[in-house]
């Protein structure tokens, strides 16, 4: 037969509401600790975050390469290309071998490029764009296409030479642009190519004999095996499994790795950091609160007495300081919120020249807001709770005549 | 030390209070005070007033009886607020620490009036009125209106306590004690503050309201005089003093 909860709320609000001056202070205490902190986590997740968005965008942190030629065979390489964490993988031939000088009709110039393999679902290349295909399509790189003066749709002609049982030998060979590739997936001039062109372009170098394209030469039938391949890990976060699986296999390879551990442990470090200093300024703001509840049962001492006397029970008036500590944490998280915005807006318009567009260097998803408010809940219930316990001990005789 | 009004004989009926051998025993600093009840028993309607000098003892009674105030020993303490219902053991409640279950009576069956005050500053008059109707979940029935009508507070009502005078506050806390028209109204010195006259005044409306609604009244004064006039049964009681002057006893009876 307590009194009903919705009374104690009321009564307590009105507490609250009377003593709005004191109310205010606290609010602006717990602001002031607030505030600053989520402008803190927001700097470090906008910054954090953009730099790992970085590392993303630019699929040439996800690439692994051998560090040295190898022997690879085909089957090897395909169970390689098999395991989850590899979402591209193809295989490299000679780099001597890899190279072809092209000539278009509009420009003079005989523009020498280096040949990369390449293949459907290449990282480098825009997802949107043609893929090489085949013998005669492939896709130019920026600078390549500049010079050659040639857009999408042109053909070109490609020559190669080779010293052949003592005579200097020239092939030629009708090429089409597929497509010129975005500026950053290759800096030099070079054109992005099948590993079917690849291969025969470099039998015909050997000496070997290509039926397909009519050259001429020696009939060998080894097996083929690759000294180098192209790999594009899943994510930025295998990378380090992946090479660490290539290490056991014998294979050193080169990778983005260590600058992507850079920006995690980073991450991390300032994660740590920062919950360091939220854990000591809620703690602070926590103990504050407590010790101005729990003054604050000494000052309303009689007041709860006059409660107990008209019959409020110790639950009901534990109430009463963990109502008033909830409205504090509520609208002084209001309040810091606001503060946030503030100044989040003035520090990504101060930014903002220096970043790309929709990047921002200070700034919370709404699901942080959400942990704040808690968090924050959670201190003022703990503060709460204490005064709450003290203020269910105020025996009323002592209490009633104390003014 | 001793005095006695014209002796009158208990009106028996339905007791309310069968008190026998309680004692509070209350020490600080060395000085000690004790209150002794030997017998006391209350009817019900019984307009009883307890009238002493500053510090023998009346508050701590009073207390007491409010069950604010956990006695030291109890020979036998019964409360027994309903007419046909069974007493009620006070000291089993104390002694097994069911003090909700004592909130609860007194939500119910008892109203105070403090000496001063006892007003919450947050809520208007009309709220603090009606504070103990409104944990009681009683409606809103003009009651409120027509007691501050009486107590002539009703052009208050809609004011906060801070912005009443002393003897204007001691009229809303008598109206807070009888709005939910408790059985007993409990009253510790309720004048003290205000100048006899008003003290007069106010006390004549408080005694013909608790006439009115045949309510037991039970009231502290230190001053006899006007009490005189208002029909109380006054209670015996004695004070004495040890010779080194530490321990102060009262003994009340009636
Ligand atoms: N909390 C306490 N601790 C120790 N002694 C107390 C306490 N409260 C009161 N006393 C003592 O008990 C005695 C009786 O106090 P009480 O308040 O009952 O007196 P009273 O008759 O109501 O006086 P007054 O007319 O001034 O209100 C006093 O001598 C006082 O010193
Ligand atoms: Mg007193």
């Amino acid at each position: 037969m307590g009194v009903p909860l919705r009374k104690v709320f009321a009564l307590a609000s009105r507490d609250y509401v009377h003593e709005w001056q004191m109310s205010v202070c606290f609010v602006l205490a717990l602001a002031a600790v607030l505030g600053p902190m989520l402008v803190l986590f927001g700097l470090k997740f906008g910054i954090v975050g953009a730099m790992i968005d970085q590392l993303i965008e630019d699929p040439g942190n996800r690439e692994i390469r051998p560090v040295s030629s190898g022997r690879y065979d085909r089957s090897w390489l395909e169970s390689v290309r098999r395991r989850p964490d590899v979402s591209f993988l193809v295989p490299r031939t000679r780099s001597i071998a890899a190279t072809i000088e092209l000539s278009s009709e509009d420009s003079s110039r005989h523009v020498r490029v280096e040949l990369i393999p390449s293949d459907q679902g290449d990282p480098m290349l825009s997802p949107r764009g043609d893929r090489p295909e085949g013998v005669t399509r492939i896709v130019l790189s920026r600078s390549a296409a500049e010079k050659l003066q040639v857009a999408a749709g042109d053909t070109l002609d490609g020559s190669l030479a080779r010293q052949y049982r003592g005579q200097k030998e020239r092939v030629h060979l009708p090429l089409t642009v597929a497509a010129v590739a975005p500026a950053r997936a290759f800096a030099r001039d070079g054109a992005f190519v099948s590993v079917n062109l690849l291969e025969a372009l470099e039998d015909f170098r050997d000496g070997r004999a290509v039926p397909r394209m009519g050259w001429s030469g020696d009939r060998e039938n080894s097996i083929r095996t690759y000294p180098s391949f192209r790999l594009y890990a899943r994510s930025i976060y295998d990378v380090a499994a992946l090479r660490d699986a290539f290490a056991n296999l014998g294979v050193d390879v080169h990778t983005h790795a260590a600058e992507i551990e850079l920006v995690q442990r980073m991450n991390r470090n300032l994660t740590a950091i920062y919950w360091i200093i939220a854990v000591i300024g809620l703690f602070g703001f926590s103990l504050s609160l407590g010790a101005s509840l729990w003054a604050n049962v000494d000052r309303k001492r009689k007041e709860l007495s006059v409660l107990r006397l008209v019959g409020f029970r110790t639950m009901d008036i534990a109430w009463f300081p963990m109502v008033q500590a909830l409205y504090t944490a509520i609208l002084g998280w209001a309040l810091a919120v606001g503060l946030y915005l503030l100044v989040a807006g003035v520090i990504n318009q101060m930014m903002a020249s220096q970043l790309g567009q929709g990047q921002q260097v200070c700034q919370l998803l709404p699901h942080h807001y959400g942990i704040a408010l808690a968090l924050t809940c959670a201190a003022a219930v703990i503060a709460a709770g204490l005064a709450g316990l003290r203020s269910a001990h105020i025996e009323p005789s002592a209490s009633l005549r104390d003014l | 030390m001793s005095t006695n009004n014209s002796s009158q004989a208990h009106p028996r009926g339905a007791l309310v209070y069968y008190v026998r051998d309680v004692v509070k025993t209350r020490e600080s600093e060395g000085v000690a005070f004790r209150l002794k009840v030997p017998s006391l028993q209350i009817a019900m309607g019984e307009k009883i007033a307890l009238v002493g000098e500053s510090g023998c003892g009346k508050s701590t009674l009073l207390d007491i009886l409010a069950f604010i105030l956990k006695p030291s020993s109890v020979g036998a303490f019964r409360f027994r607020p309903e007419r046909d219902g069974d007493p009620l053991d006070m000291d089993a409640y104390w002694k097994a620490g069911r003090l909700n279950q004592l909130g609860d009576l007194r939500k119910r069956y008892l109203g105070y009036v403090m000496q001063t005050g006892g007003l919450l500053p947050y809520l208007t008059v009309r709220e603090n009125m009606d504070l103990c109707r409104n944990v009681l979940g009683l409606a809103q029935d003009g009651t409120i209106e027509h007691l501050a009508e009486q107590l002539g507070i009703a052009k208050h009502l809609n004011k906060l306590p801070e912005a009443l005078s002393t003897g204007e506050r001691q009229r809303v806390a008598i109206g807070r004690a009888l709005a939910h028209r408790p059985s007993i109204v409990i009253a510790d010195e309720p004048t003290a503050s205000l100048d006899p006259y008003a003290a007069q005044k106010i006390m004549a409306h408080f005694m013909e309201l608790v006439e009115e609604l045949n309510i037991t009244v039970i009231l502290a004064s230190h001053a006899w005089r006007h009490i005189k006039e208002l029909g109380l049964r006054r209670l015996h009681h004695r004070t004495f003093r040890s010779e080194d002057r530490n321990l102060t006893e009262t003994i009340v009876s009636g």
